[in-house]
């Protein structure tokens, strides 16, 4: 048996000082980006009732913490901050508002798989655009993805756009039956390009799309992709998605974001209810994605008025895990004293504190060497000395 | 969790396959061979970990074949060879990009022909293996049979002669093993082959060379 009183259980974590201090620094800098756009700050609760979440097309409920209210309806730890805001864009807000943009920094729970590493409770910072379908807006949440990225120092990553109409289109133009259009989807979803290989080889469609359904794997990458992609459909569902892709790609373009964009056409949405452009951005030196995002036109109108929206999520734990943690700030000044000192030297660290001055009180003694050793140790550049009346200011790497 | 170097170390040039140990490492590193991909240090009989092309800037690692599917998914491996047998068991998060061809055989359940009959009964099977998702993914989804699971760890044809289960679902290559010890298979589940899988990130983020490799190993007589 392990003492459960002295470990923390699968996939949380204590976050010590340096690593505390980066996330807070990281969420911080994203933050400001999403100010800087105008998305107002919202906190919705950390569980609600699982209806929130369940049967939204997000998260599987058998991934959530779900627990029992005392009247007995099920509650859930908010797998996904995306549907409490919908819900909350749905029911505090007429259409009048609109648009409506949101922020939101949180912690998120899912049952994630044991043993890989994965966090169970997880930061999420994210924005939501609610009320406007246009291309405007989806390049918009591209861009703050993008601004994101940049804003904590990141440079080697790219944002790769999909269409989930694409493949609709693709589906409906080849006449699947429904078992093997679903079968088809999984294994698109499941990046299994072999069994997508294997379901298709033999059917009665056009070789055009024999040849899209071999070549998922190499529809990845850059504007290009998406002139190989329009000479092998002939849809109008995958044309237009094709196009909505090209226009917004001379969107950012102009933008000068070009360098940090791909495509991917055989993306659909992680999560079920994406209707549109659906994005993941990837940075270098992480296995995961670090920005979920994508176009949700269906979800809002669960919980009341249908609004279009489009959003993202920045996932902060697979940020950092890129990052160097951060070295603590340590305090401007030591403030050390005498016994009959001390309340001379809480009012000038006081009033040091006031003026800007990060003063840490020493309660090592009136012995100064001891003072300046753990001045030294921490880092500290300066120590105030009151000896009774007398105050004296010592530099304590003066012989550097 | 940062697997990688950052930039600026060099070290991210290199693509890394992680190969899972044995026969499927040897056919692979013949078949890269003929895409002039080589790694000599390889073929001698060293105790290192960790084997590199420094002109093609591939670096290649041994590991067992559960393991392969994780340093992928990690990232602590950017592509892996690895027989679909092992994906199916471990259900990771990766791009199954190429099917090699070689290490056939087929996962399938066997037993004595008289269990053949218990097949289509709707409960009571007992099932030994050593691979409980893919027994329950067929029983659970395709058969619609509810079934209770004993995990072994090795020689699961054991487990129906000495009266440990009923059946059992294995890997299943000539089938010799089980005739002589008078079992049979009973029905096949799917076949399984080695499959190149690769990372969500490198797809992306090294995607021409990953291309690259994917069109010359498609191009290779074996593979067509």
């Amino acid at each position: 048996m392990i003492n459960t009183k002295l470990h923390t259980t699968a996939g949380v974590k204590d976050y010590l000082p340096a690593e505390c201090a980066l996330k807070n620094e990281v969420e911080a800098k994203i933050k400001a980006v999403f100010d800087s756009y105008n998305y107002k700050c919202v906190i919705t609760p950390t569980f609600e009732y699982i209806e929130v979440y369940d049967g939204m097309g997000g998260v599987d409920s058998k991934r959530m913490y779900k627990f029992l209210d005392r009247d007995g309806s099920i509650l859930a730890l908010r797998p996904d901050v995306t549907p409490a805001i919908a819900r909350v864009a749905a029911t505090a807000y007429d259409k009048t508002d609109l648009p409506l943009r949101f922020s939101y920094v949180g912690n998120a729970f899912r049952y994630n798989e044991s043993y890989q590493g994965k966090l169970r409770e997880f930061t999420q910072a994210g924005v939501e655009l609610i009320g406007v379908n246009s291309i405007e807006a989806d390049a918009e949440a591209l861009i703050i993805a993008i601004n994101s990225l940049l804003a904590v120092g990141l440079e080697d990553f790219r944002v790769d756009i999909a269409n989930v109409d694409f493949l609709k289109g693709v589906l409906e133009e080849a006449r699947l039956d429904d078992e093997l259009s679903e079968a088809v989807t999984d294994a698109v979803v499941n990046k299994n390009y072999v069994e997508v290989v294997k379901l298709t080889e033999e059917l009665d469609i056009t070789d055009k799309l024999k040849t899209l359904f071999n070549d998922l794997p190499l529809l990845i990458g850059d504007i290009s992709v998406l002139d190989t992609a329009k000479t092998l459909v002939n849809n109008a569902k995958s044309i237009d998605a094709i196009e909505y892709m090209r226009k917004l790609y001379e969107i950012l373009e102009g933008c000068g974001y070009a360098k940090y964009v791909s495509f991917d056409l055989s993306v659909t949405g992680h999560f079920d209810y994406y209707t549109g452009i659906v994005f993941r951005a990837y940075a270098r030196g992480t296995g995961f994605s670090v920005i979920d995002g994508g176009r949700y036109d269906k979800l809002v109108g669960n919980y009341g008025e249908a609004y279009p929206a489009v959003g993202l999520a920045v996932k902060i734990n697979d940020i950092m895990s890129v990052m160097k943690p951060k070295e603590v700030a340590s305090a401007d000044v030591l403030v050390a004293y005498t016994d009959d000192g001390a309340l001379m030297a809480l009012r000038m660290a006081d009033e040091l504190r006031k003026s800007g001055k990060k003063a840490e009180l020493s309660l090592l003694g009136s012995d100064i060497d001891k003072n300046k050793a753990y001045a030294l140790k921490n880092n500290i550049g300066t120590m105030l000395y009151i000896n009774g009346k007398e105050c004296r200011t010592m530099f304590v790497r003066e012989t550097e | 969790m940062s697997y990688y170097v950052c930039k600026g170390d060099g070290i991210m040039d290199y693509i890394t396959f992680a190969l899972a140990k044995g026969r499927l490492a040897d056919k692979t590193m013949a078949l890269l061979e003929q895409l002039g991909i080589t790694c000599d240090e390889m073929k001698e009989d060293s105790r290192k970990l960790i084997f590199t092309n420094e002109e093609k800037k591939f670096k290649f690692f041994l590991a067992k074949a559960t393991d392969v599917p994780t340093y992928v998914e990690s990232g602590a491996a950017d592509i892996g060879i690895v027989g679909k047998d092992t994906l199916l068991q471990e259900n990771r998060n990766l791009y199954e990009v190429l099917d090699l061809g070689f290490g056939k055989c087929q996962f399938a359940v066997a037993g004595y022909a008289e269990a053949r009959a218990l097949l289509n009964r709707n409960n009571d099977l007992r099932v030994a293996t050593k691979y409980p998702n893919i027994a329950k993914e067929y029983f659970y989804h395709k058969k619609h049979q509810t079934i209770e699971i004993v995990k072994l760890n090795g020689s699961v044809e054991l487990a129906p002669i000495v009266g440990l289960s009923d059946v059992i679902v294995d890997i299943v290559e000539t089938g010799s093993t089980l005739k002589a010890n008078g079992l049979e298979v009973l029905e096949y589940i799917c076949p399984v082959s080695a499959r190149m899988v690769v990372n969500r990130v490198s797809m992306k983020l090294e995607h021409e060379r990953i291309a690259q490799l994917i069109s010359g190993l498609r191009s290779l007589e074996e593979l067509k």
